[in-house]
């Protein structure tokens, strides 16, 4: 059986179409969806309309999360003062255009989700905000996925699609316990295989070129498959314009990137915190 | 040469503070930094003899380091000063009334001092706190999974963990490890690379107040990295009958 994984969709409808219509076309007999359906992209109530009426299994984003919280969208992660301010427009913005029954759907939305063998999240299982990124510690890397009871666990938030596989994992300890009289065992730890599966975005792709991604998990052939799709994405980049967004993020919709402004702001700091 | 004294889980039983202090006064070479890892306090009407204790050091006493513990935590869920938890902690294990003891016993004008307790402390390569890095409700013990353990030392950048929740007193050493790991990207496969674990600790520093009559400490020295757990004894005055 195959299995449609995606993620991050920012109200890019046009995206969202064009996936769909490539995973009916590679026959994909289920789909999954790891969150953030609204934010920066121009049409967020039509997206969770599209999604609902599908009823593709969703978990929550962090920038769902956001929206139904109340909360500033920062990501702890922008290069500027400037950035940051776009941010909390888009924010703003998409507070004041979706409707109350996505809201209400945004935040009914689990945080992880389990299919057997498979668990699904938007950033890792512990935060919808942390970024499992290629170049995690092993280990690390290795406990998000045996935390879930998955062997295969499913992610998004960074907006660059991987697959990571995890092989050979063993740690070596000895403990010590007790008081006066001292209790010394060494043990050893082995883990089999395992996979982190980043989707990458469907609405705001990062990987330097504006094509929507997503993946296809075959169950018979274990065989993760990168899809990366290409769309009208110029318009969502007049929609955008349209729609009274900042013009800067149509610019990035189009390269790909992960920021239109440059990181020269050495005073900046998080609001929340570093 | 430094000296850490390292405790956790007065849990309000002053009588076994005033224990584990004269024992860490009796102490060679002399104890030089004081470390209390939370859980000051309990739901009973003692605590707050405890916070006052620690609070007010005698002369030539060491000032202790305090930060939050459990049953901290829960008390500034009640008066809101954190965010609530679903289903509250506090409820769950110990019931309404245990909760109300809780808000009656600490007086209201004690809970921002608690409020301002340190998460936890970063000194030189150790991190000490409550519970775990994440947060002062996880409890970390030798049974818990050792990428768990060994996920919650490095994310401090520290090459050990003191911790108190559970109680015990264990010394868990991740002593090597690895792991291969393979990613393919949109550009293709990229090389392989092998992880490798270095050494990490993680120490439970046992408790002082929960065990009756028997609390338990750790004394540790950064600098010979030489670490032992007290066990203190006392006996509990009942006066001429």
């Amino acid at each position: 059986m195959k299995i449609a994984v995606m993620s991050c969709i920012h109200g890019n409808y046009e995206a969202l179409e064009t996936v769909l219509r490539d995973i009916e076309y590679q026959k994909a007999e289920k789909i999954y969806c790891l969150g953030d359906l609204v934010g920066y992209g121009p049409f967020p109530s039509n997206v969770v309309e599209m999604i609902r009426s599908l009823d593709i299994p969703t978990v929550q984003g962090c920038w769902d999360e956001d929206i139904v919280e109340g909360l500033n969208s920062c990501e702890c992660s922008y290069p500027s003062v400037l950035a940051e301010r776009r941010g909390k427009f888009v924010h703003e913005w998409t507070n004041q255009h979706i409707h109350d029954e996505t809201r209400e759907y945004l935040a009914e939305l689990p945080k992880t989700l389990l299919d057997g063998n498979l668990a699904f999240v938007h950033g890792s299982p512990q935060s919808q905000h942390e970024y499992l990124l290629p170049e995690l510690n092993g280990f690390i890397a290795l406990e998000r996925v045996l935390s879930t009871g998955a062997d295969i666990l499913f992610c998004g938030h960074t907006h660059v699609p991987y697959v990571r596989s995890l092989d050979r994992g063993q740690l070596q300890v000895r403990v010590t316990t007790g008081v006066e009289t001292l209790n010394a065992e060494s043990r050893s730890f082995n883990a089999d295989l395992k996979r982190i599966v980043n989707v990458g975005s469907v609405g705001e792709p990062r990987h330097g070129r504006p094509n929507a991604t997503y993946v296809i998990y075959d169950t018979d052939s274990d065989q993760v498959t990168i899809r990366e799709v290409e769309y009208d994405y110029q318009k969502t980049c007049a929609a955008i314009i349209e729609r009274g967004l900042p013009a800067i993020f149509a610019w990035r919709l189009a390269k790909g990137m992960e920021y239109a402004e440059r990181a020269d702001d050495a005073s900046h700091l998080c609001e929340r915190g570093i | 040469m430094s000296i850490w004294a390292i405790l956790s889980g007065i849990e309000g039983n002053l009588i076994a503070y005033e224990a584990v202090l004269a024992d860490i006064k009796r102490q060679t070479p002399k104890v030089t930094e004081l470390f209390i890892l939370g859980d000051l306090i309990n739901a009973n009407p003692a605590s707050p003899k405890v916070i006052e204790r620690i609070r007010q050091p005698r002369t030539g006493e060491l000032v202790p380091q305090v930060c939050k513990g459990w049953w901290e935590e829960q008390l500034l869920i009640l008066h809101g000063y954190v965010q609530p938890i679903e289903p509250n902690p506090l409820i769950e294990k110990y019931g309404v009334g245990t909760a109300k003891q809780l808000w009656d016993n600490i007086p209201r004008e004690t809970v921002p001092w608690i409020s301002e307790l340190h998460f936890g402390f970063m000194e030189l390569d150790c991190f000490l706190t409550h519970g775990s890095s994440i947060n002062v409700l996880e409890e970390l013990t030798p049974k818990s999974s050792p990428l768990q353990l060994f996920d919650r030392v490095t994310r401090t950048q520290a090459r050990r963990l003191f911790c108190g929740r559970s109680g015990q007193t264990f010394r868990y050493q991740i002593k090597d490890g690895s792991v291969t790991s393979t990613v393919i990207t949109l550009d293709g496969v990229q090389p392989t690379q092998n992880a490798e674990a270095a050494e990490h600790y993680i120490i439970g520093v046992g408790n002082v107040g929960r065990n009756s009559n028997q609390p338990t400490y750790a004394l540790y020295s950064p600098e010979t990295d030489k670490l032992r757990f007290q066990s203190v004894r006392y006996a509990i005055s009942r006066g001429f009958s």
